[in-house]
């Protein structure tokens, strides 16, 4: 236990094992200061959603291990929690690929996420009505039956479902992940909504790494398990090298990220280099 | 007149029968909805409850005394096999689990009969396997009470239980569980308790199926084998639905008493036992996820 601070979760040199021989996470420091949104930015296979794991502890249900480092939420020790006890702590984890309760109602989605939450009838009602107002769109489709729904019907319902364990922090992993522009373009505005009004804070891993910066205030670009880049969001969106990466665009063809920044390194002195 | 008469009973005959294998089939849809594993140790449960049942009962111990002592036994039984058999194979394969409930039957059987011995039981519950006069008098009919009784009893189970899913606060945590355990785990659904209580709930459905059956055949090391009379009502009905649990026994029921009284002379009789594996193998050609089975959604 250390004594809470600013940051609501602090990651010091983080490594985690699947397996105990498959080594996914090499050395991830980072920081997400209170009520601030960071982006977690990388490819395939960087650690993005490794990284998210780790914290809400869904690690140990895919037989992954933090083998090194610390990782501290809200002045506490994450260790040997079960993710029912990250909940408690207000922490929740919207995972990849949405994962919606396919056979239950939009409605009994959103009810589920309150199960660690004792709610009377009228309390969950209210409830039920602020988390409306969020995802106008849900309050329509509560009746269907959520495997049914579209896309980013799905992913909203994903998001208020873990809404409804009324969190601190919210971990978001690829919300973009196979949605249309003006969908994606929504669900980062509820996104931001959500952490203007409800003062929720958001660790998002992103591969689109353009609309994840335009939101975040922070950013961390991650390659092979390790932090190759970070600074604040405005920095990262105007930095040719990300520019030049990540859209692809690049005299020599497409390179790895780490050879950019070799090239690159000793420009850039606003940006940190991990 | 006297051949439709006839008919009718041994339609009704075997409903009455179904909602038994109804009852039993419950239990593994329970445990299968929550942990998709097929719980081959249903049928040991169903005789280790009612052996212990009865066992206690001979120890001088009250009728509904010896009912809740037993209903303890097989929370207890749940809790233990969480803790021992579920809880460290945790993320292993469907096929892992499956074996392991193969183990339990076999812990589960030698354990009661280790202990209470096996010889084969009576078991008297107030009622006999005759037919109930007034209904014989007026309608024609014969019926046995005690197959009544029974299916009176099923049904009341089957309903509470299918109301408890669709209402209660643990049921919506049991169907979230069923559909997708990791993200019911990231919202804070105990995984845990969840399985707790499937395995409790299974464990007190064995003991009411065991009650019955055990009424009729006897209480006896055979009561294994009834279960799996369930396998073709799974396949008919589901194996994930409670419905499909309810009409698949009623099918299985219906059809074996059917074909037994009028097809089976034909083949020198005896196909009750294995007439419903047969019809099962259609279903699995026909229609794989069964009746009411819910159907994997896939949006393209």
């Amino acid at each position: 236990m250390t004594a809470p601070t600013d940051d609501i979760l602090k990651l010091d040199q983080v490594a985690v094992v699947y397996n105990n021989v498959i080594s996914a996470l090499h050395d991830i420091s980072l920081t997400v200061p209170r009520g601030k949104i960071v982006a977690l930015l990388g490819g395939n296979g960087a650690g993005k959603s490794t990284t998210l794991k780790s914290i809400s502890t869904m690690l140990a249900g895919e037989r992954g291990r933090v083998t090194r480092g610390t990782i501290t939420y809200d002045g506490t020790a994450v260790k040997d929690q079960q993710p029912s006890d990250m909940v408690g702590l207000g922490m929740v984890h919207v995972l990849e690929g949405r994962r919606c309760f396919g056979h239950l109602t939009v409605e009994e989605n959103i009810i589920a996420g309150a199960y660690s939450r004792k709610l009377s009838k009228g309390e969950m009602q209210a409830e039920l009505d602020r988390i409306y107002t969020y995802f106008k769109r849900l309050r329509e489709r509560r009746k269907s039956q959520a495997g049914y729904t579209s896309g980013g019907e799905q992913q909203m319902t994903a998001v208020a479902r873990a809404m409804m364990t009324k969190p601190k922090m919210l971990l978001l992993d690829e919300p973009s992940m196979g949605l249309a522009p003006q969908l994606v373009a929504e669900i980062f505005n509820i996104a931001q909504e959500l952490n203007k009004k409800e003062g929720v804070s958001i660790l998002l891993a992103e591969q689109n790494t353009n609309i994840a910066l335009r939101n975040a205030d922070y950013g961390y670009i991650i390659e092979t398990g390790r932090v190759m880049l970070h600074g604040p969001a405005r920095d990262l969106l105007n930095d040719d090298k990300i520019k030049e990466f990540y859209l692809g665009i690049s005299k020599e063809g497409r390179k790895n990220f780490r050879d950019v920044l070799r090239k690159e390194a000793e420009s850039h002195s606003e940006l940190y280099h991990g | 007149m006297i051949e439709v008469l006839f008919f009718f009973e041994v339609v009704l005959a075997g409903l009455l029968a179904g909602t038994m294998y109804s009852l039993v089939a419950l239990g593994f849809v329970l445990i299968y909805k929550a942990s998709s594993t097929f719980n081959f140790a249903q049928g040991a449960m169903v005789f280790f409850a009612v052996l212990s049942f009865v066992g206690f009962m001979e120890q001088g111990i009250p009728f509904a005394a010896a009912f809740v002592l037993t209903v303890l036994l097989m929370i207890a039984v749940g809790f233990a096999t969480e803790r021992l058999v579920l809880k460290p194979l945790v993320n292993q394969s469907e096929d892992t689990l499956l074996m392991a409930t193969i183990g339990l039957a076999f812990v589960l059987q030698g354990l009661a009969q280790a202990v209470w011995g096996v010889e084969v039981r009576r078991l008297d519950l107030g009622v006999g396997d005759f037919p109930i006069p007034w209904i014989a008098d007026n309608l024609g009919l014969f019926v046995s009470a005690l197959d009544v009784m029974a299916g009176v009893v099923a049904a009341t189970l089957i309903v509470i239980l299918a109301l408890m899913f669709k209402y209660t606060k643990m049921g919506l945590g049991l169907r979230a569980v069923a559909d997708d355990p990791g993200a019911a785990a990231s919202i804070g659904i105990p995984l845990k308790n969840i399985m707790l209580l499937v395995w409790s709930a299974a464990g007190f459905v064995a003991l009411v199926a065991g009650m019955m059956w055990g009424a009729r055949a006897g209480v006896q090391f055979a009561l294994v084998d009834l279960a799996l009379k369930a396998l073709p009502v799974l396949i008919i009905g589901g194996f994930s639905s409670i419905p499909g649990a309810i009409v698949g026994g009623l099918i299985i029921g219906v059809v074996e008493k059917v074909l037994e009284v009028y097809v089976g002379p034909s083949f020198g009789g005896g196909i009750e036992g294995w007439a419903p594996f047969v019809l099962a193998i259609f279903f699995l050609l026909w229609r794989p996820e069964g009746l009411f089975g819910e159907k994997i959604i896939r949006r393209v």
